[in-house]
């Protein structure tokens, strides 16, 4: 096992190391951040100095050299726009990211779950059908839309919470609501048929057979036995959210990453979106490692493999 | 008794006294589209910035609802000669931090902003300043390198006074952590992306301010911010788009309030490389080919008003006789045929996707009128960053949509980069145009500056360089909870004068 873990960490450094140098290559592609930071009047001096303040004036080769060694020390460096360092806004941001995103999966969660589970084991009935139609409702309605629907009717018609803003649980609630829909419902998909295979299992039936009370069955044997699946798939959708939840955070003027990611592509802001695309995958690698080796702990089998 | 009623009567003036001139009361928000960039004025390049540094700051000369400079720092000028400005300072105005403001603070100011090292985004419109002079401690002088008649439009533009002493001792970087000025409001805090908390600054020059904060709030999505002021959370939301207003005139406690924009929207001529659009005729063409009023009316739900040429009203110099193009798709198909593309022609038309109200639609709709008058057109929707690269770097084809704010509100700003060689955005020019403009930008007297602006602009509007469209309007949500907010065409606000 600790030979696995070894190798998963090689494997997950060699990921973020391929993402610095293509978020690097990426954005020097995309066009030139001068115009941007100028304005209209500046004279051709004017923009030859930022060009050379900024250092986009050198070959790229060695700009990526200087960036390479920079990133290894958490420096992304300034950012054109704001002119502060890129980390720092960046980290700014985190908390606010981190609070959405546990909610929203918290959230998800508790509406998968016992929808999955339901609709597994009343399949082909109604509630099974009612189940699964709300989880493709969930799935196919756009953040965008839900969002804005929440706001109308739970804060403008009913007054429980505020439409937007940064904020304790009253604030998050309609932002992770909106999230937690469209998770939910893959996950209570996923939850569902996951079950099913495990329920025409020979140990489910023997249980049954010994005349274990049904509850116990699911709880017990059933459960245990899909909580891989769904950790699985409840951290994915974790380390998705962590990177930023673009859209919903727009809706909800809510201060995480997703939005500064947004205002750093629109204005060409190289160090802001290298740092914060960097510091995604680094999320969503770290997370996917963890679950690694949650498997391995709890499945013997996939570190053998 | 007569004691009695007289102490009564006192204390009853005492007690109306107090509430109608009583301490500033209550937290008046507001949520803009987009966010502050930073606190400090150098790095500053947006409305949302300068709209922060408003309530913070004082500036020598502030522009009226009119674009005319109105002392507020500055008491008076006088032009001693071509180059010398003398300014007198207001005696007695306060910082923040309890300091009085003198010449020296003002020099500083204007030093720093002129400075390269500072790096300002806004420097370039300050580059005609040679020099400031203290000559005491509420007068200055202002040498500038040439005759500028833009002198104090500049001054009004983003020229915030600070405290020297306090700023140097400090450092820029210190400093604005905790900005201090002497504007109707102090500053408190600033959580980026979430709000921006300001007090009221009760020993104001200019009268304290009606509310006790001010709560400034990036909220980028508009009907979010329609929700916030729906549900009384906010006191004023801006940039509301036209199709949301009918869904704000039927909400009660709000009430809409409009106002002609200084952004003006045309299309851009590619006059410089070789081809039909050399032809005034093919240009004259392509003005009367589109229907302005269908545009404004269709897509923009009626906010925009035609234009004749590239300037408002609030531009100084803005002939308000010319009238613009009419719709005439003969005269178009006419004018073609005379330039010998009687079978029609082929353009490149280019449009930012996102960056204006409604940019792709209006586009397309052109393209639609075009086609109608036998111009075939081959529409490019392009991302605004690499738009405005291929615009500057002059490799922009045939023609193009974009719009211009300028924020001196001065033809100058609306005609100097577009039409004289040496600018990045001009796609036209002829050396007698160029002439003109050069010289009314050098020329002191109004009334001769106007003439040559109206000259100008009859050139401009003959020779069509541009298609002329529309100028915006823009919308702004206000809770019938406060009065005394003031809309302005250059998207600016005041609110020490708002109460709750």
């Amino acid at each position: 096992m600790g030979a696995y873990i070894v190798r998963r960490l090689l494997q997950s450094i060699i990921v973020i190391f391929g993402v610095i140098i293509i978020t690097f290559v990426i954005s020097r592609v995309l066009g030139d951040p001068v115009t941007l930071l100028l304005p209209p009047e500046a004279t051709p001096e004017q923009r030859a100095y930022l060009t050379r303040d900024l250092g986009l004036d050198r070959p790229l080769y060695i700009q990526l050299v200087v960036y390479v060694g920079k990133v290894l020390k958490g420096d992304f460096g300034q950012s054109f726009r704001h002119q502060e360092p890129a980390m720092k806004l960046l980290l700014d941001r985190v908390p606010a990211s981190l609070y959405l995103s546990l909610i929203a999966t918290l959230i998800s969660v508790c509406i998968a779950l016992p929808l999955g589970i339901i609709s597994a084991i009343k399949r082909g009935t109604i509630f099974d059908q009612v189940g699964m139609t709300l989880a493709l409702l969930g799935q196919s309605i756009p953040a965008f839309w839900a969002g804005i629907m929440l706001i109308l009717l739970f804060a403008v018609q009913l007054g429980w919470f505020p439409p937007s803003g940064y904020g304790g649980l009253k604030h998050v609630i309609l932002p992770a609501l909106t999230l937690a829909l469209f998770f939910s419902a893959a996950t209570a998909r996923l939850t569902r048929s996951s079950i099913l295979d495990v329920l025409d299992m020979d140990y489910v039936r023997y249980a049954r057979l010994k005349g274990v009370p049904e509850f116990v069955v699911i709880m017990r044997h059933v459960l245990r036995n899909t909580f891989i699946t769904i950790l699985n798939i409840v951290a994915l959708q974790l380390g998705l959210l962590l990177g930023g939840a673009v859209i919903t955070e727009f809706i909800f003027s809510w201060p995480g990453i997703g939005r500064l990611s947004l205002d750093a592509i629109y204005n060409r802001d190289y160090p802001v979106i290298q740092a914060t695309v960097v510091v995604a995958a680094s999320f969503f690698v770290v997370i996917n490692l963890l679950v690694d080796i949650i498997y391995s702990a709890t499945d013997p089998r996939v570190s053998r493999k | 008794m007569k004691k009695i009623a007289l102490l009564l009567l006192t204390l009853g003036m005492v007690f109306v006294a107090g509430v109608c001139f009583g301490q500033p009361k209550g937290d008046l928000v507001v949520c803009q589209a987009a966010e502050v960039n930073a606190l400090d004025t150098a790095k500053h390049n947006s409305i949302t910035d300068i709209n922060y540094a408003n309530e913070v700051f004082d500036m020598l000369y502030y522009r009226d609802g009119q674009g005319i400079p109105q002392p507020r720092l500055a008491l008076s000028h006088k032009v001693i000669d071509d180059t010398t400005w003398e300014f007198k300072l207001r005696k007695g105005v306060k910082f923040h931090n309890g300091i009085v403001m003198t010449a020296k603070d003002v020099k500083f100011s204007i030093d720093r902003m002129t400075d390269p090292q500072t790096k300002a985004f806004f420097a370039p419109y300050y580059t005609t300043i040679k020099e400031v002079k203290v000559v005491d401690d509420s007068t200055i002088q202002i040498m500038t390198k040439g005759p500028d008649p833009l002198l104090l439009k500049r001054l009004s533009m983003n020229l915030y006074v600070f405290p020297s002493d306090l700023l140097k001792e400090k450092g820029a970087e210190t400093f604005f952590q905790n900005p201090v000025g002497t504007g109707p409001f102090k500053f408190v805090s600033w959580t980026r992306n979430d709000r921006m908390i300001l007090e009221a600054n009760e020993g104001y020059w200019d009268g304290a301010p009606k509310v006790k904060r001010l709560i400034i709030r990036p909220v980028p999505e508009a009907a979010t911010r329609l929700a916030e002021l729906q549900t009384g959370n906010a006191d004023i939301i801006t940039n509301i788009p036209p199709f949301l207003v009918p869904q704000m005139k039927v909400s009660p406690n709000v009430t809409v309030q409009s106002i002609p924009s200084g952004r003006v929207m045309f299309l851009y001529i590619n006059c410089l490389a070789e081809g039909p659009l050399k032809n005034k005729k093919i240009r004259q063409a392509l003005n009367y080919a589109v229907d302005k009023k269908a545009i404004i009316d269709n897509i923009l739900t009626g906010s925009g008003i035609p234009m004749a040429v590239n300037l408002t009203p609030y531009h100084f110099g803005y002939d308000p006789s010319l009238k613009p193009y009419p719709y005439d798709p003969g005269m178009a198909k006419k004018l073609l045929a005379e330039a010998g593309y009687a079978k029609g022609l082929k353009l490149v038309f280019n449009t930012p996707s996102g960056r204006y109200l409604l940019d792709k639609e209006v586009s397309q709709a052109i393209a639609g009128m075009y086609n109608a008058v036998g111009i075939e057109t081959d529409m490019k929707a392009h991302e605004w960053g690499s738009y405005t690269q291929i615009l500057t770097a002059k490799r922009l084809q045939d023609i193009g949509f974009i719009g211009w704010g300028n924020t001196l509100h001065d033809a100058d700003g609306n005609f100097q980069p577009y039409f004289t060689p040496e600018s990045v955005f001009s796609y036209y020019s002829t050396p007698p145009l160029a002439d003109k403009i050069n010289k009314a930008r050098t020329t002191l007297d109004e009334k001769k500056r106007f003439e040559l602006y109206k000259e100008i602009q009859k050139e401009v509007y003959e020779e069509a360089p541009l298609v002329f469209l529309y100028q915006q309007i823009d919308h702004y949500g206000v809770s019938k909870k406060i009065s005394g907010f003031q809309v302005r065409g250059d998207e600016q606000f005041v609110l020490y004068k708002v109460s709750k």
